[in-house]
C-alpha cells in the first residue's frame, strides 16, 4: 500500500472506531441510568403499588442489557430509554398512591373527629 | 408510445402524492397526543407538575418531529412511547403533589377539630363540676333544713313534755290524760274557777302547738244526788271546758265532749275525800293524727 493512501485509510478507520465508541458510551450510560431508575421505583414501593409498570421497566432493562452485550447499541439505548420512562412512571405512581392514601386517611380522621365533636356538642 | 406512458405517470404521481400527503403517525403517537391534550386540560398538572409536563411536551415534540421527518415507524414509536410514559408520569406527580397539599390541609383541619373537641370537653367538665357543686350545695341545704326540722321537732316534743308535766298528765293506752279536779269548778256548778281557767289555757297552748292532736273531754260526778242531775252536771262541766278552749281559739271540731255522770268512779263514794276524787273532768289528748279510743 502506498503512503498516499495510508493517511486517508487511517483516518477512515479512526472515524469508524470513534463512531462505534460514541454509540457504545451513551447506550451504556442509558442502561445505567435506567437501572438506577428501576431501583428508585422499587424503593418507592412500586412492586406493590405499580406492578405492571415496574415489571415492564425490568423486562426492558434486561433486554437492553442483553442488547448491550450483543453490541446492538441502538437497540440497547432505545430499550433503556423506555425502561427509564416506565420506571419513573412506576415510581411516581407509587408515590402518588401513598400520598393519596395518607391524605384520605387524615381526611377520614377529620370526618370522624367532627362527627364526635357534633355529638359532644349536642349533649 | 406516448399514450402508454400516461397511466404509468399518473399512477406514479398518485403514489407519490399519497406518500407525501398521508400524515405519518402510529397508534402509540396518537395515544401520546391524546394523553397530552388530557394532561394539558388537567389543572393539577399545570399547577403542580410544571417541569414534568414540560419534559413530557418536549418528548412528544421529538416524536412529532420524527413523524414529520418521515422517519421509521420504530423510531417514531420509540419516541412516542417515551413521551406517553412521561405524560403519565406528569399526571402521577401532579396527583401526588395535590395529595400532599390535601394532606397538609386535612392535618390543619384535624388540629382545629381536636382543639375544638378539647374546648368542648373542658366546657363539659366545667359544667358538670359546677352542677356537682350546685348539687352538693343543695344537698347541704336540704340536710340543714332536715336538721333544723329535727331540732324543731325535738324542741316541740320537749316543750310538749314540759307542758304536759305541768298539767300533771298521765300516759295511758287511750292517750295522754289530764285530770281537772273538783276544786277547779265552783261547787255543784259548771263554771271553771280561775285555777281551772289557767289549766285550760295551758291545754289550749298545747293544742295550738300540736295541731295534729284532738281532745275528748269526759265529765264525771260522785254518786250523790239524782242520776239525771249528775249526768247533766258532768256534761255541762265538760262543755264548760270546751267553751273555754273555744274562747282560747281551739276549733270545736277538735274537741269532743261526753258526760258520764256517776259512772266510772276512780274511788269509793263513802268518804268526802273519795267523793271529791270522783267529781272530775278528764281530758284525753290524742296521739298525733290518731283518733281517741272510746271508753269501754
Amino acid at each position: 500500500m502506498s503512503p498516499r493512501y495510508t493517511l486517508p485509510m487511517l483516518l477512515a478507520t479512526a472515524a469508524l472506531l470513534s463512531a462505534c465508541a460514541s454509540q457504545k458510551t451513551p447506550a451504556t450510560a442509558d442502561v445505567a441510568v435506567s437501572r438506577a431508575a428501576v431501583e428508585n421505583a422499587t424503593q418507592a414501593g412500586a412492586a406493590e403499588l405499580a406492578p405492571a409498570e415496574l415489571l415492564a421497566a425490568r423486562e426492558k432493562l434486561q433486554q437492553a442489557s442483553r442488547a448491550l452485550a450483543d453490541k446492538d447499541y441502538k437497540l440497547a439505548s432505545d430499550l433503556a430509554q423506555q425502561a427509564q420512562a416506565d420506571a419513573k412512571l412506576a415510581q411516581s405512581k407509587a408515590t402518588s398512591a401513598k400520598a393519596t392514601s395518607a391524605a384520605n386517611e387524615v381526611q377520614e380522621n377529620v370526618r370522624v373527629l367532627r362527627e364526635e365533636l357534633d355529638r359532644a356538642n349536642k349533649q | 408510445m406516448k399514450s402508454k406512458f400516461i397511466p404509468v405517470l399518473l399512477s406514479v404521481a398518485i403514489a407519490l402524492s399519497a406518500c407525501s400527503s398521508a400524515p405519518l403517525t402510529t397508534s402509540t403517537l396518537d395515544q401520546a397526543r391524546n394523553d397530552h391534550v388530557a394532561a394539558q386540560s388537567n389543572s393539577a398538572v399545570t399547577q403542580y407538575a410544571v417541569p414534568e409536563f414540560k419534559a413530557a411536551t418536549e418528548a412528544l415534540n421529538a416524536a412529532n418531529a420524527a413523524a414529520a421527518d418521515r422517519q421509521s415507524t420504530e423510531k417514531i414509536d420509540q419516541l412516542a412511547y417515551v413521551a406517553k410514559q412521561k405524560i403519565a408520569t406528569a399526571q402521577e406527580v401532579a396527583r401526588a403533589r395535590k395529595a400532599e397539599v390535601d394532606l397538609k390541609q386535612a392535618s390543619q383541619q384535624r388540629d382545629q377539630v381536636r382543639l375544638e373537641a378539647r374546648t368542648v370537653e373542658a366546657e363539659t367538665a366545667k359544667r358538670s363540676a359546677e352542677q356537682a357543686q350546685a348539687e352538693a350545695e343543695a344537698a347541704r341545704a336540704r340536710a340543714e333544713q332536715a336538721n333544723a326540722a329535727t331540732q324543731n321537732a325535738q324542741q316541740q316534743t320537749q316543750a310538749l313534755a314540759a307542758q304536759l308535766a305541768e298539767l300533771q298528765a298521765k300516759q295511758t293506752e287511750r292517750g295522754t290524760i289530764i285530770t281537772l279536779g273538783d276544786v277547779l269548778f265552783n261547787v255543784d256548778q259548771a263554771v271553771l274557777t280561775s285555777g281551772g281557767q289557767a289549766t285550760v289555757q295551758k291545754l289550749a297552748t298545747v293544742l295550738r302547738e300540736n295541731t295534729d292532736r284532738t281532745v275528748l273531754i269526759e265529765g264525771f260526778t260522785d254518786s250523790t244526788g239524782s242520776t239525771a242531775h249528775n249526768l247533766q252536771l258532768s256534761q255541762r262541766r265538760a262543755e264548760a271546758v270546751r267553751s273555754a278552749l273555744a274562747q282560747a281559739g281551739i276549733d270545736r271540731s277538735r274537741v269532743d265532749v261526753r258526760g258520764y255522770g256517776e259512772a266510772y268512779p276512780v274511788a269509793g263514794n263513802e268518804s268526802a275525800g273519795d267523793r271529791q276524787l270522783n267529781r272530775r273532768v278528764e281530758i284525753v289528748l290524742s296521739e298525733p293524727g290518731k283518733p281517741i279510743q272510746a271508753r269501754r
